[in-house]
């Protein structure tokens, strides 16, 4: 693979992994610690002929931009947790319409206004069901400055592969901290872009939600002669809506079969010195994701000298799950501790793939990052 | 070089994230590996700032600095240096500008601490108060030796518009020779 170095920080990154990838059109509200998204954006989308709006607010932010996504274009919003509790309503829209867009959470101490310019992973848990009904979120989490590029460019592919939203999850640490990041060339990006499935039949034989039944609605781009409705509502083949009880059904079905069936093209993983675990007593897992994790590994590098096998487990795709990977590991070694800026939020969930109740754990939910020593030292206290 | 960790505190708008910035990029063009991490408030002006820069030869992951192990701090502001200081390593050097930071006589005994007008300087021998931070950046090279003199100045030219080029040179200069004078060099 051939790379470039980049000196920026992490939101710079996910602004121009955007470009890169394609997309055409940005629209949001800043707000702290996403700003950054949104400026980079102002500068980026003109350069190339797209558009960046700053809108009057979050909801209007997401809803301009799922207009794009309509339209058929590559699409963008990024905000904080209080702009994604604004913008849940919305993006259930899109869910149930199925337009495909990127969205950029950068996480902040909440819940409500919180701590505006401190480190949290609180918004984890929002992620997987930000608005209500049945549907699976796809949310990726970046664990390192390289990683706010690729998993962004990797969400717009998702995005058109799947047709929905894609979360993808940096928090103030990542989003802010500055260094170098080794990226893949833009020729590499552009060539790795799979647009999404259109119809080219006949516009009168076209129906966008008449689908195989594991599969994503086929939205043609707007004002190209394809006829097709959008609503919220349960809707037909057409997209007009309907109370049909079998359409209805398999309409949900869908949504949930359509990501759950192909979880094997989501999975991504980070395994940290883990490939010399045998199981042995006193081998520790850590398991952990985003900013939280580079205090991980170097904890690691800490317990490692001192003479304690440790390693980490880093889910990058969060939702879902990757539930037969951390079964494998939760399996093999006895000592479990999940390190989150939050409370349990995905410990949760570990319990629930691992069907084991005995993990120890390490939360913070004061604004402040995990360091390093408090890892190396909650390791040494529980096990 | 082992790992180098330098913090750079004051309040909102003084300047000190960029000179976070310099200091990653031009390790980073000397073939090295540089992080920043700012923290503030949601006080954006006048609020307590801490820049923590990480500059290593190897692969560093957690980019803030481990309490109690920071090498080197500067301070412009009293409520940053009373909030901050205990970061540093007992003995690490601390550089306050006189003119706003009154470090008790506890501190003196456990830091080495450097007074620099540093504020006084840009303001009046520069004569542009906003290269404050670049007097701080050079003042902090010369005490920590942490990177080649002539990228530090390159990188931090090509971060600043051309017209005020001549203005953070001659800061820089100064900055290098306040910080010698200090050290009794």
């Amino acid at each position: 693979m051939a790379t470039r170095e980049v000196i920026s920080n992490g939101n710079e990154l996910s602004a121009l992994a955007a470009k890169d990838a394609g997309c055409k059109f940005f629209a949001g509200y800043p707000i702290t610690p996403s700003s950054e998204v949104m400026h980079e954006m102002s500068d980026l989308m003109p350069e190339i002929g797209g558009v960046c709006i700053q809108m009057e607010d979050e909801i209007a932010g997401v809803a301009a931009a799922i207009g794009a996504g309509m339209a058929g274009v590559r699409t963008m919003t990024a905000t904080s947790g209080p702009g994604i509790s604004l913008k849940a309503e919305n993006l259930g829209l899109a869910q149930m319409t199925e337009v495909p867009l990127v969205v950029v959470n950068v996480m902040r101490g909440g819940p409500s206004t919180g701590l505006p310019t401190r480190v949290s992973q609180g918004d984890v848990r929002q992620a997987k069901n930000p608005s209500h009904g049945d549907y699976r979120s796809i949310t990726l989490c970046a664990g390192s400055l390289a990683e706010c590029y690729t998993e962004t460019v990797r969400a717009f592919n998702l995005a058109d592969r799947f047709m929905q939203p894609v979360f993808v999850l940096l928090d103030e640490t990542i989003g802010h901290m500055h260094g170098k990041a080794m990226l893949p060339t833009e020729e590499e990006v552009a060539a790795g872009i799979v647009p999404r499935k259109t119809f080219d039949g006949a516009p009168e034989d076209y129906l966008p939600y008449e689908c195989e039944a594991d599969q994503p609605a086929v939205l043609n781009p707007m004002f190209k002669g394809y006829r097709y409705h959008f609503t919220g509502l349960h809707h037909d083949g057409k997209g007009f809506p309907t109370e049909e009880i079998e359409t209805c059904r398999k309409l949900i079905q869908r949504l949930e079969d359509k990501v759950m069936m192909h979880t094997d093209e989501l999975e991504l993983n980070e395994e940290f010195m883990l490939d010399d675990m045998t199981g042995a007593d006193g081998e520790v897992l850590i398991i952990a994701y985003g900013s939280v994790s580079l205090a991980a590994k170097e904890a690691i590098r800490h317990l490692r000298a001192a003479g304690i096998k440790a390693g980490l487990f880093r889910p990058i795709t969060l939702w879902p799950s990757p539930a037969e990977s951390i079964k494998k590991y939760t399996d093999l070694i006895k000592n479990v501790l999940c390190v989150e800026l939050n409370i349990r939020q995905y410990t949760e969930e570990i319990e629930r793939v691992s069907g084991r109740l005995d993990l120890e754990g390490l939360y913070k939910v004061n604004g402040r990052p995990i360091s390093p020593n408090e890892i190396v030292n909650k390791v040494k206290e529980v096990f | 070089m082992a790992r180098n960790l330098m913090r750079f505190t004051g309040v909102g708008g003084q300047g000190v994230l960029l000179a976070g910035e310099i200091f990653a990029a031009a390790k980073i063009k000397a073939g090295g590996e540089g992080l920043k991490t700012a923290t503030y408030t949601s006080q954006v002006r006048g609020g307590p700032t801490v820049v923590d820069i990480t500059l290593d030869d190897e692969e560093i992951f957690y980019p803030y600095a481990n309490e109690g192990e920071i090498d080197f701090m500067l301070s412009v502001a009293q409520v940053s240096y009373n909030s901050f200081k205990s970061g540093v390593t007992p003995g690490g050097t601390i550089v306050v500008d006189p003119n706003l930071v009154h470090p008790s006589e506890q501190d003196r005994k456990t830091w080495k601490i450097y007074e620099i007008p540093i504020i006084t300087i840009a303001k009046e021998e520069v004569g542009n108060v906003i290269t404050q931070s670049v007097v701080a950046l050079a003042i902090a090279n010369t005490m920590q030796n942490a990177i080649d003199k002539q990228i530090l100045v390159d990188t931090m030219l090509s971060k600043v518009p051309a017209k005020v080029h001549a203005a953070n040179l001659k800061a820089y200069e100064l900055g290098e020779k306040y910080a010698n004078e200090a050290m009794g060099k």
